[in-house]
């Protein structure tokens, strides 16, 4: 069979647009498995399941319910009538499936592990059945499409003889099958109630899911017969359509009665009428898939005319799809308050697969006898390579059908690799670790028993009351000190107290700093910044007994008796529990170095090493490079920091600073 | 022992959270957690961060996986990768797991957490440090270990609901009369006791006793006979609608003969006359 596909513009420009996508989804894909789909997706935690388990596997799914309707209306119920679309009907239910198997092939985050389905199965898990029952029926359908592809071969007659005669117990076993997998992809969401809007839950999902399907089925045959009609210029079995599309409307009053009910006897109906997004998508939902369909196909002044099918189709079809949609992701926004919007690189997955199946579709139709009556064949001319009269090359005809599809193909890989690399440029920034708000918290105040100082300790309502007497629990914060789960514990009774009490409070806060909430600590702590000595030898030594007690430091007797030879800080301080403000494991430090010093240590060795590799006009290392106004006698200046740098250590440095 | 339960008491805590330090320290999930865009806060749980601290105004909650006695992450779950052990845990096994992420879709309390950075994601969540209690290196999860308050302990399931019943009875001033766990969505094996409600805290108050796989379950119980009986019911169909087509058929090529005959013989009998 021949088709006009040579010359068929509106054939050739749906083919092109179809082969880009599919190269746009191809480069996609790959990018998708090389990073995970945390980049090259819009999906969450709070949204694990997006737009390639709510379209393409819902809706996949349930587009090939067109499979086993038309299946079930000719060989079982006997309708002969319809036997010019059941083997399209086949067709795109098997293309469907493979569309989802594909899909979902894309969505797992481990597909290499599909072999487990053999080795552990669960038999209480929804999705295993639906996965085994779409193997399965891929499977049935296959072997139901099969005798189209292989009976122009004749070595293959006995195999297509034996598959007509299997054809009855194939449809009968296929509509089994069916029949469990459409209504278990309902059951999937029995398990998700916790985060579904109450009008798209039901417990009844099951059998809305099947019922659905076979009035979805019978429309998606109808839409797809139409387009193909369109397609390659030929007459619609138009009057196939118009009783398929009667059928349906059989079908979706049932549904309408059963979904209404459901809600009306759980009381969750209020939710229709509550004025929300969600109920009107709700009526939306209902007017697309049966409301207006019913109307279209029943009034008279409508009924039986082609374009009320064809619109009555679209629109069953899309709001089936709109519902697979609902139940699968959009309702859950309700719940879960996160908008979950899908990313162009999962548009055009979706849109590539749809596209990819959608060529082989036209493949098949163009190749095979899908059917019955082919349109008559068209006028057709070959462009010719060489001049007929004196056998001049003239030029190939070389911008065919498989050129203008790799030119498409490339085109859409391009299209997508950009695509890809904006969705990965957005998703790879981590948002700034914010600080915590400080974090009230109830803390005693004890004395140290080891030693000198004080110990807070956390107190909570269970313990406090036992562990210390009420009157010395205080109110405290937690401040964050720069994230990983650190804090630093800050007296905030006690400091309300030794300020004034409640009228103190505009001592710290409100001091109309923009964007400070609260005075930093070195406002009045303003010696924090100053060298300190935080070890207090006499406070130590009185604390500890006297004279008597140097040993219970300095514990080598011929040692000199120097801070390196000392125990360290933590041997006694150790950090009590609930404790935050802990000794540092390795702290021996006495001097607690300034800002000053701190300052010095870190960029003056660095400036010094500078200065060095620049002999002449030598300035990094000067202290006037920085401290523009701090001198007044330059030279002065000059001569003092060649000390510091003879000196060679930051803390001789301050000693010549203060001096 | 028999079961593997976690109580906390959040009377007791003081959301110093070491039990979340423990945690990721003990099961390697790095030092910082760096929050995606798309993520709340820092401090919410998420792949490196398997239990966090939920703080209210004056109170600290603990937030981790629940151990339902009825998972319903693990009824989900295809091929077994999520799964009660015979002590409660509902543990995960990452060498089988599809990442199909229907356990996240599932859980009554989004405890579910997923590596989305990863090209080989695995599914993370608390495990009650199961492998390692397995492995006999550690007598009771990090999370308790650690609490320096004793706020959340490790014990057999019965023995902390007795110790739960007896600090409410001990302090009716003090606590509510409820055990969050005991039934909620069919028992869990992670419970709370507290002094405030806890429905704003992690335990939604709509939350009902049955656990979540129930009714998914009473369907798929359904699937042999379904199969069985739709099949039967086409094959009946075929079998008397073709019978009828034929018997049809015979009756309209007889009468279509008689006709035949009669349109035949007509001429023949008007000729003859």
């Amino acid at each position: 069979m021949s088709l006009n596909t040579a010359t068929n513009r509106r054939l050739i420009t749906t083919k092109a647009t179809l082969w880009f996508l599919v190269g746009a989804a191809l480069v996609i894909a790959a990018v998708r498995y090389a990073l995970g789909l945390g980049r090259t997706t819009a999906l969450t935690d709070t949204t694990p399941w997006g737009m390639w388990i709510g379209f393409d596997v819902l809706s996949g799914v349930a587009l090939g319910a067109g499979g086993f309707v038309l299946a079930a209306t000719v060989y079982v119920f006997g309708r002969e009538r319809y036997h010019g679309v059941v083997r399209a009907a086949v067709l795109t239910a098997f293309l469907g499936y493979i569309g989802v198997i594909l899909g979902l092939v894309v969505d797992l985050g481990r597909p290499w592990n599909l072999w487990a389905i053999f080795i552990s199965q669960n038999l209480h898990s929804p999705l295993f059945e639906v996965a085994t029952c779409v193997v399965l029926y891929t499977t049935v359908l296959a072997l139901e499409f099969a005798p189209v592809g292989l009976e122009r071969f004749s070595w293959a007659q006995p195999i297509v003889r034996g598959l007509k005669k299997a054809v009855v117990p194939l449809v009968i076993l296929g509509i089994a099958l069916s029949t469990l997998h459409q209504s278990s992809l309902g059951s999937l969401f029995l398990l998700t109630e916790a985060r579904m809007h109450p009008l798209w839950y039901s417990p009844l999902q099951t059998p809305l899911f099947l019922i659905s399907a076979v009035a979805l089925g019978l429309a998606m045959v109808t839409l797809e017969g139409m387009i193909t009609s369109w397609l390659y210029k030929r007459e619609g079995e138009w009057s196939l359509f118009k009783g398929l599309t009667r059928a349906a409307t059989f079908v979706l009053p049932i549904y309408l009665v059963i979904r209404l009910v459901d809600l009306g006897v759980r009381g969750s109906l209020g939710y229709a009428v509550d004025g929300s997004w969600f109920a009107v998508l709700f009526w939306t939902e209902l007017a697309m898939c049966v409301f207006i369909p019913v109307l279209l196909l029943t009034l008279p002044r409508t009924r039986g005319r082609n374009w009320a099918i064809g619109w009555s189709a679209l629109l069953m079809v899309s709001g089936f799809i709109l519902h697979r949609a609902n139940v699968g992701g959009i309702s859950h926004m309700a719940v879960t308050g996160e908008a979950y919007v899908p990313a162009l690189t999962e548009l055009v997955i979706s849109m590539g697969l749809v596209s990819g199946l959608a060529l082989v579709f036209l493949f098949f139709i163009e190749k095979l006898n899908v059917w019955e009556e082919p349109p008559a064949e068209a006028d057709k001319f070959d462009r010719i390579a060489f001049d007929p009269v004196n056998q001049h090359y003239i030029g190939a005809p070389w911008f065919g059908g498989g050129q203008r599809a790799a030119v498409a193909l490339i085109a859409g890989a391009v299209v997508g690799l950009i695509m890809v690399e904006a969705q990965v440029a957005e998703r790879s920034v981590n948002q700034p670790s914010p600080v915590e708000a400080p974090r009230n918290v109830l803390l005693t105040r004890t004395a140290d028993i080891a030693g000198p100082g004080h110990v807070f300790e956390l107190a909570s309502l269970g313990t406090g009351g036992a562990t210390a007497a009420a009157a010395e629990l205080q109110r405290g914060l937690l401040i964050d000190s720069g994230g990983a789960g650190r804090y630093v514990l800050f007296e905030h009774g006690a400091h309300q107290d030794s300020l004034g009490g409640q009228q103190s409070c505009v001592l710290c806060h409100h001091r109309n700093v923009p964007l400070d909430l609260a005075t930093s600590c070195s406002h009045c702590h303003t010696d924090m910044y100053e060298p300190n000595d935080t070890f207090s030898h006499a406070g130590h030594e009185t604390a500890l007994g006297g004279r008597e007690s140097c040993a219970k430091c300095h514990l080598e007797s011929d040692a000199a008796k120097t801070r390196i030879a000392a125990k360290a800080c933590d041997d006694c301080h150790r950090p009590a529990a609930g404790t935050r403000v802990k000794a540092s494991p390795d702290a021996r430090i006495g001097v607690a170095p300034g800002y000053v010093d701190a300052m010095h240590g870190l960029c003056l060795d660095c400036h010094r090493q500078q200065d060095a590799t620049l002999a002449e006009n030598a300035y990094l290392g000067q202290c006037a490079t920085c401290h523009r106004h701090g001198f007044d006698d330059k030279e002065e200046l000059i001569r003092w920091s060649r000390e510091v740098a003879r000196a060679g250590g930051a803390g001789d440095g301050t000693k010549a600073m203060n001096r | 022992m028999s079961s593997f339960a976690i109580l906390t008491d959040v009377t007791r805590c003081t959301g110093c959270e070491e039990c979340v330090l423990a945690c990721k320290s003990l099961n390697e999930t790095g030092d910082r957690d760096a929050p995606r865009k798309w993520q709340g806060k820092a401090t919410d749980l998420s792949s490196t961060r398997w239990t966090t601290i939920a703080h209210t105004e004056d109170r600290h909650v603990r937030v981790h996986c629940r151990h339902c006695l009825e998972p319903a992450c693990a009824a989900a779950c295809p091929v077994k990768a999520l799964h009660t052990t015979e002590e409660g845990v509902v543990a995960y096994d990452p060498s089988i797991c599809l990442g199909c992420r229907y356990c996240m879709m599932a859980c009554p309390f989004s405890m579910t957490r997923y590596e989305w950075e990863s090209a080989n994601p695995r599914v993370r969540k608390c495990i009650l440090c199961y492998d390692k209690m397995k492995a006999g290196e550690i007598k009771e999860p990090g999370c308790t270990a650690a609490c320096p308050e004793k706020a959340t302990i490790f014990g057999e399931r019965d023995a902390l609901l007795v110790e739960a019943n007896r600090r409410i009875k001990d302090r009716p001033d003090l606590y509510l009369d409820h055990v969050w766990g005991e039934h909620e969505v069919g028992g869990t094996s992670v419970l709370y006791i507290s002094d405030v409600d806890l429905a704003s805290a992690g335990w939604p108050a709509d939350l009902t006793n049955d656990g979540v796989p129930h009714l998914a379950d009473k369907v798929l119980e359904t699937v042999p006979t379904t199969f069985a009986g739709v099949g039967l019911a086409m094959a009946g169909i075929h079998w008397v609608i073709g019978r009828r087509n034929k018997l049809a058929a015979e009756a309209a090529a007889a009468h279509a003969a008689a006709e035949a005959e009669n349109t035949v013989d007509t001429p023949e009998d008007e000729e003859q006359s």
